[in-house]
């Protein structure tokens, strides 16, 4: 768990995620709007049916990678605090894995920092789900992250 | 038999021509299931880069060849480029597809 000096809340926890806690954590006197993303459990995946999910994370790096999208969504976007929770371990159909809550003065910017956060965890936090069918097992699939691709070259330039 | 324990320490001392680093390797996803665990200590040679890391483990391991294409590395938690080179005490973890949310 890390509180940034922004306000912000980051969480990976291995228990249920207390959702109504996020909001609270966000929402200010200064805002009009709070907006929230719960991403949950589906029941299938292209056609087969889930019977559950069990979530890994490379939990150092995933913790900082998600403190890096708050700081990022405070940059791009008009907003007054943002907390991100993922869950980690097996997830029944139905249950939250993830769930990020934003506090704005004003809508649009709690939207667009909402979407643009989860977005953004999908294709850069390390964190990865293995689906359970009746049938078998697989691990899901992902997105590859963007990485520098010349870091000597970067090192030499600056 | 105390001059033959000197023999042998001189020996390797002089025969270690490359010195080593010694580095910490993680492992995500399908990847721990091939590469049969989380997490080792290896040690490299000195002006090793991270894709000479992989090479090491595709040496003991083949069937990692084929998610080569498929899976960035990081160093010390930040995604990293292949052609990263390592230093002693480093965390480098190989990382398949995310697919967390």
């Amino acid at each position: 768990m890390a509180t940034s000096p922004s306000g912000d809340l980051i969480l990976l926890v291995h228990e249920s995620i207390d959702a109504d806690a996020l909001v609270r954590h966000v929402r200010t006197g200064a805002d009009g709007a709070i907006v929230t993303f719960d991403g949950c459990v589906r029941n299938q995946s292209h056609g087969r049916r889930t019977l559950y999910l069990d979530y890994e994370a490379y939990e150092s790096m995933a913790l900082a990678k998600m403190g890096e999208i708050a700081a990022e969504v405070h940059i791009k976007f008009p907003i007054d605090h943002i907390a991100i929770a993922h869950r980690l371990g097996r997830l029944e159909i139905g249950e939250t894995s993830v769930f990020i809550a934003v506090s704005a003065p004003h809508r649009a910017a709690a939207f667009d920092a909402c979407r643009h956060a989860i977005d953004t965890l999908k294709r850069s936090v390390p964190i990865w789900k293995k689906e359970y069918f009746e049938d078998g097992a697989v691990w899901a699939d992902g997105e590859l992250p963007p990485v520098p691709q010349d870091t000597q070259a970067r090192k030499r330039a600056s | 038999m105390l001059a033959a324990r000197c023999a042998a320490g001189y020996n390797s001392l002089v025969s270690s021509v490359a010195p080593s680093i010694r580095v910490k390797v993680l492992f995500f996803g399908r990847l721990k299931e091939i590469a049969g665990g989380t997490e080792e200590f290896v040690e490299v040679t000195f002006g090793s880069r991270i894709e000479d890391l992989f090479a090491s483990f595709v040496a003991r391991r083949p069937e990692l060849a084929r998610y080569r294409a498929s899976l960035v590395a990081s160093r010390n938690q930040e995604f990293a480029a292949w052609s990263t080179p390592l230093d002693s005490g480093d965390e480098i973890a190989f990382l398949p597809p995310v697919s967390g949310g």
